[in-house]
């Protein structure tokens, strides 16, 4: 089984702009999201696959090939969907590379002893501060 | 017992009150403040208002070591991520979760919850034990199981094929009320000669029900 896909669920402005991102640089991109205007986040360059649907159904992960993944990034605006998602790709489609967006820090601990990669907006935004902050103290 | 219950309206009061009268250490969850009142005012228990995703009202509330969680909620994903967060973060050793969906099922036991109820899931599951691991026995319960309906196809090996009813030595409590031999319907009499291909219809009690279908199917 060849797995190619790149799926990204949830057409935030994140996940849309993850999507074009890799369709420009070729990769065969298939984005869900349960509503069909979240797509027009998505930049003309994109060449990939749109799906409307509910993500948390299985019927509708297989459809979008979630069994021919490499990649599944998960950007939904609920973490618990998010968290509940990585599991499915984890444990049941044994996906290679999975990356979620969280808001909660604490929900982080559910993903301890797999290779979920977590992307936490909270931790980036205090660390860039933090930057920042000092760069000005330099001055 | 320690057991925590979180979320759900109706089924969550009904099994509070349950628990309650066998004396379990009880720990109630639910984010609806006014339905958190009524239980808690209903069943004379403390109610935890919050949100049972977040590890803190798990921690706040005392859950650690519980024995059993149960998540009723209405959302599948919340009372998943309820149950894992029970597990793996709390040591509570066994998880219930209630879904909608009955496809769930199936999914959430891989998944590594305990217990999965689904009500339709359940209804489908009673159907078809009803209608029998054989095809050739069909049973429906009437009048709240104390009466079933037997359906028994007769195969030519049966040991009662070609004799009169009236010559055979049946077990008690059972009643031929219907012969089906496509295409007629035959109601019999003592003279009625069973025949290989007929369908038997038959009225008898559940405790008996075992003993007919091994005396019906027995080979000559």
């Amino acid at each position: 089984m060849k797995r190619n896909k790149f799926i990204v669920i949830g057409s935030g402005r994140l996940g849309a702009n993850i999507a074009t991102k890799m369709s420009e640089v070729g990769e065969d991109v298939i984005i869900i999201d349960a509503k069909d205007d979240s797509f027009r986040k998505l930049q003309e360059s994109f060449s990939g696959y749109e799906m409307v649907g509910d993500a948390t159904d299985l019927q509708l992960l297989e459809n979008a090939y979630i069994k021919h993944a490499k990649t599944v990034v998960i950007t939904t605006d609920s973490d618990n969907v998010n968290i509940y998602l990585a599991h499915i790709c984890y444990y049941v489609y044994n996906v290679p590379k999975i990356f979620v967006r969280l808001s909660d820090t604490d929900k982080g601990r559910l993903l301890e002893g797999t290779y979920i990669k977590a992307i936490y907006p909270f931790l980036l935004s205090l660390n860039e501060f933090m930057t920042l902050n000092e760069e000005e103290e330099d001055v | 017992m320690k057991i925590v219950i979180t979320g759900g309206k109706h089924e969550a009061d009904f099994i509070v009150k349950a628990l309650k009268e066998e004396h379990h250490h009880l720990i109630v969850i639910n984010q609806d403040r006014e339905f958190a009142e009524y239980i808690s005012s209903h069943n004379d228990v403390a109610v935890f208002p919050g949100d049972p995703t977040k590890a803190y009202t798990l921690s706040d509330s005392e859950a650690h070591n519980a024995d059993v969680l149960i998540a009723l909620s209405d959302n599948d994903t919340d009372n998943y991520i309820t149950c894992i967060t029970a597990k793996r973060l709390f040591n509570i050793k066994k998880t219930v979760s209630k879904v909608r969906n009955p496809k769930n099922v199936e999914l959430f036991k891989k998944l590594g919850i305990d217990s999965v109820i689904s009500s339709t899931y359940l209804l489908a599951q009673t159907i078809l034990n009803e209608s029998s691991v054989e095809n050739i026995i069909k049973t429906l319960s009437i009048e709240d199981e104390k009466i079933v309906m037997l359906e028994i196809g007769v195969e030519e090996d049966f040991h009662l094929v070609n004799k009169r009813i009236m010559d055979i030595q049946f077990p008690k409590n059972i009643n031929i009320s219907c012969i089906f031999r496509d295409p007629h319907v035959i109601i019999p009499k003592g003279d009625t000669v069973i025949r290989a291909e007929d369908k038997l219809i038959i009225i008898s009690t559940p405790n008996e029900q075992d003993e007919i279908i091994e005396y019906i199917q027995k080979k000559r």
